[in-house]
């Protein structure tokens, strides 16, 4: 969250400009939003809204820790080394290394 | 001495390009593979021979790599593609994915668990898990709702990108990926309950569950 945001959040203050979206439409683009597949206008109107929606917050920090966690799970699972090299003879068998 | 003809030195060029250009775009991705193919195949054994094949017939048909996409998605399809060939299952396995489509990607948007109520949102219970227990978990999934929570969670493909790997609609991988994410908070939840780390409708900094 931005400093702004957090300011926003703070002293709950909305933006005049543009309405602010409930959190019935903004959960329901949830995944889309965090996967960064939003066009830039919707990502900013959604981000308005988690910037500012003290219900919605905890949840969205759930689901970075849970994004996080799978993350962190995965990546330490990496090719043993012997792999590479096999993959590097193998390559090199076939004339190219 | 013979001199080299001309044609012979160009392609020898040619191929020490295409080399060098190999190893510095697709070595790289090696893990990514390998850990792709693990998830399909679920042994050890089987992943390295699938990630050895994926580089040889990733290396054989480099030329039609086109610079602009993503080279870890072009593995992952490569990847994909032998396992399903290799398995001698490719037939039977589109079948599945074709009967399972119709029953489990037609359905409401799909929520995180937090959003539904079923489970409080705390960030904390899912940072305190243990990575075995959550690869476990992980490994317990379909196939068709692993592969998109990998691609996407883990190596960062787009929904198109996934779509293109897997050979399904954007809206088949969002359907499975979003359910994909639910089943697996779900289980985690229950595993954390079961194991008595946590008591029903409680968060992680309520503290353990009390022994009755």
């Amino acid at each position: 969250m931005t400093l702004f945001g957090f300011l926003r959040r703070l002293f709950g203050v909305r933006s005049e400009a543009e309405p602010m979206i409930s959190c019935e439409e903004a959960l329901a683009v949830v995944h889309e939003y965090l996967d960064g597949e939003l066009d830039a206008s919707q990502h900013e109107r959604v981000r308005a809204h988690f910037d500012v929606c003290a219900r919605c917050y905890p949840g969205l920090q759930a689901e970075e820790a849970f994004r996080a966690v799978v993350r962190r799970a995965e990546e330490g699972c990496t090719a043993p080394p012997e792999l590479r090299e096999r993959v590097l003879a193998a390559l090199a068998a076939v004339g190219e290394y | 001495m013979r001199r080299e003809p001309a044609a012979e030195t160009a392609r020898r060029g040619a191929r020490a390009s295409r080399g060098t250009s190999f190893e510095a775009e697709a070595l790289p991705c090696l893990d990514a593979v390998y850990r792709f193919a693990l998830r399909l195949t679920g042994s050890e054994t089987e992943a390295e021979d699938l990630t050895q094949e994926t580089f040889l017939k990733a290396h054989r048909s480099w030329g039609q790599y086109t610079s602009g996409t993503r080279v870890k998605s072009w593995l992952f399809t490569i990847c994909r593609n032998t396992f399903l060939r290799d398995r001698a299952r490719s037939r039977r396995h589109r079948e599945i994915v074709a009967e399972r489509s119709r029953g489990a990607d037609s359905g409401d948007a799909v929520q995180p668990v937090w959003a539904t109520g079923e489970m409080p949102p705390d960030a904390a219970f899912f940072t305190s898990l243990v990575d075995d227990s959550v690869l476990e978990e992980i490994a317990r999934l379909d196939e068709d709702f692993r592969v998109p929570l990998l691609l996407s969670d883990v190596e960062g493909l787009t929904y198109a990108e996934i779509a293109e790997v897997t050979e399904v609609p954007v809206g088949t991988v969002k359907s499975r990926l979003f359910r994909a994410r639910r089943r697996l908070q779900e289980a985690l939840y229950a595993y954390a309950v079961e194991s008595g780390f946590l008591r029903p409708g409680a968060r992680a900094s309520d503290g353990p569950k009390e022994a009755t």
